[in-house]
């Protein structure tokens, strides 16, 4: 069995609004999400394409370098600045995990919901999470997923079905062809 | 799931200074005296339960914190994972440069993995990450730290579970309406009316091996996403019930095995009417004993499953009663409720983000060592 089903990586400039964002996500989602922040955007955007191949026991490790900078801003702004009560789409936005359930639910995944900061070790650190629940025998499905953004950003999306030890998003999907889109 | 020993831990909560101190607290029935923030716009008081203040900054108290759960010779930690779990993380600092700098500009922003970084280099911890999952932070760090170290990956893991005062969290459940206008922390009541947000720094030391005083056995445990909402689960209890079930399955226990469930008990309406549906799906009439911590931690959000899992193994013979059991959704005791000390104990965990989360764990009587 090929460990690797799919794989998706999404380019963006940092001049992508998120206007942009949406209106990329609905090439392949028929009702996205309202009221969704740039990570979750993002997060969806890689994820998406490979919605065809995803089965319900999925479980979804996903990772991030930074939290949604705008959705941070409005929040301290809001709150620490101009001492006013935060939107609270934005305060539910600003839980990291809210990237992680939007993909769920739009997936239907079922099974375990994972988020952790991404660092040097991300894509080892997902792995070896997901390799759990696989081995388990709890999914029969492991959606990893890192973002990334510092002025430009890239959001990458991998599909597994068995455990994996890759160094790195490379090395992970050898095997397959990714899926290369550029959101704007 | 193999059985995984929480070593050692340790707590820092509004409670008391210590674990020890908490648990005198806890059992000598007195609910903690809070502090109070004011809600924005509204100008309303909510309470806010505090650490006492010790003088340290955040790196300060967790580098105590590690060094109490590491012992006084830690030796090397290079067979050590460690596990952040907090949903607050910097936000303390983030806040403070904010309101001095008169608002945010994107450099601001600090990496999510910054705070296990510099954990993970000052201390030689063998690898470190952030987990943060919500309100089941600390319950998935237990979880996945377990199953790692079952799967030989480590040989031990640290999870290190905190949440700081926030006023991002503050005025965010406030905006939510899920903040206690009366101060009074009763969930299950008919009439309860909001979570108090607590602080909290909490500790533990994982390890396949016992060590010379375990605290506890984590013997399994089951975490999963109900995408029906964002901020709640399935009120029919339905999602609950499963997630219960796959912990105790995990574990190999069925529910007549369980001596007691220490539930989430948010005392916000949709939590508690969903755990509640989902105990009564689980156990039906046989309900086993049932207890609550959060009117004495407060709700300590990343950090509730492991300063609510610390607390409850150190006070299995003197859980108190709450005064308004007669009146609760569930059947909760007015008297103070005793287990077994090796009682198998089933701790439920739920958060933002569909995450929901349910421990099987048992208190390590000396017998056991």
């Amino acid at each position: 069995m090929k460990p690797v089903i799919a794989a998706c990586s999404v380019r963006g400039n940092a001049s992508c609004s998120d206007k942009d964002l949406k209106a990329a996500l609905g090439q392949w989602l028929d009702a996205p999400p309202r009221r969704i922040d740039r990570m979750i955007l993002q997060a969806l955007l890689c994820s998406a394409p490979l919605k065809a191949q995803v089965r319900s026991d999925c479980g979804l490790y996903l990772a991030s370098r930074h939290p949604a900078r705008a959705t941070m801003g409005a929040l301290l702004d809001a709150v620490c600045v101009h001492q006013r009560q935060p939107k609270p789409f934005e305060f539910v936005n600003s839980v990291s995990n809210a990237a992680g359930f939007h993909v769920a639910s739009q997936l239907g995944l079922e099974g375990p919901n994972l988020f952790i900061g991404a660092g040097a070790s991300v894509w080892k650190q997902l792995q070896m999470l997901a390799a759990l629940d696989l081995a388990d025998g709890a999914i029969s499905q492991a959606l990893l997923v890192v973002i990334d953004e510092n002025g430009d950003f890239q959001a990458q999306a991998v599909l597994v079905e068995a455990p994996t030890k890759a160094q790195d998003f490379t090395e992970l999907t050898a095997s397959v062809e990714v899926l290369h889109l550029q959101a704007c | 799931m193999t059985p995984i020993y929480l070593q050692r831990g340790a707590l820092h909560s509004a409670l008391g200074a210590d674990l020890r101190a908490a648990s005198a607290a806890l059992q000598s029935g007195q609910l903690p005296v809070p502090d109070s923030f004011q809600l924005h716009e509204l100008r309303q008081p909510r309470p806010y339960l505090a650490v006492s203040r010790s003088g340290e900054g955040r790196q300060q108290r967790c580098d105590r914190l590690l060094g109490e759960t590491l012992g006084e010779q830690p030796g090397a930690l290079d067979d050590c994972l460690l596990i952040i779990a907090s949903t607050s993380l910097d936000i303390d600092d983030l806040e403070q440069l904010i309101a001095a700098e008169g608002g945010f500009r994107p450099e601001h922003s600090t990496p999510l993995d910054l705070l296990a970084e510099d954990l993970r280099q000052r201390w030689g911890f063998a690898d470190a990450f952030t987990l943060n999952t919500a309100c089941t932070s600390a319950a998935n760090g237990l979880l996945y730290g377990a199953r790692m170290l079952a799967a030989g990956l480590y040989q031990r893991v640290l999870v290190l579970a905190f949440e700081t005062p926030s006023a991002i969290a503050q005025q965010g459940f406030g905006a939510l309406d899920l903040t206690s206008p009366s101060g009074a922390y009763r969930p299950f009541h008919p009439e309860r009316d909001g979570l108090i947000l607590g602080e909290a720094y909490a500790a533990t030391l994982l390890s396949r091996e016992p060590g010379t005083a375990p605290l506890a056995k984590l013997l399994g445990g089951f975490s999963a996403c109900d995408t029906s909402n964002l901020t709640t689960t399935r009120e029919d209890g339905s999602h609950i019930d499963w997630v219960m079930r796959e912990a105790l399955r995990s574990a190999g226990v069925d529910t007549g095995q369980i001596g007691l469930v220490k539930l989430h008990g948010t005392a916000t309406g949709a939590n508690d009417r969903a755990e509640s549906n989902g105990v009564r799906l689980l156990f039906g009439d046989a309900l086993p004993p049932l207890c609550v911590l959060k009117p004495w931690l407060g709700h300590t959000l990343g950090a509730c499953g492991l300063s609510e899992t610390l607390l409850l193994m150190e006070n299995l013979a003197n859980l108190p009663g709450l005064d308004y059991a007669a009146e609760a959704l569930l059947p909760l005791s007015a008297e103070p409720t005793r287990v077994a000390a090796d009682s198998l104990l089933l701790a439920n965990f739920f958060g933002f983000g569909g995450n929901n989360a349910s421990l099987v764990l048992q208190r390590c009587a000396e017998s056991q060592v």
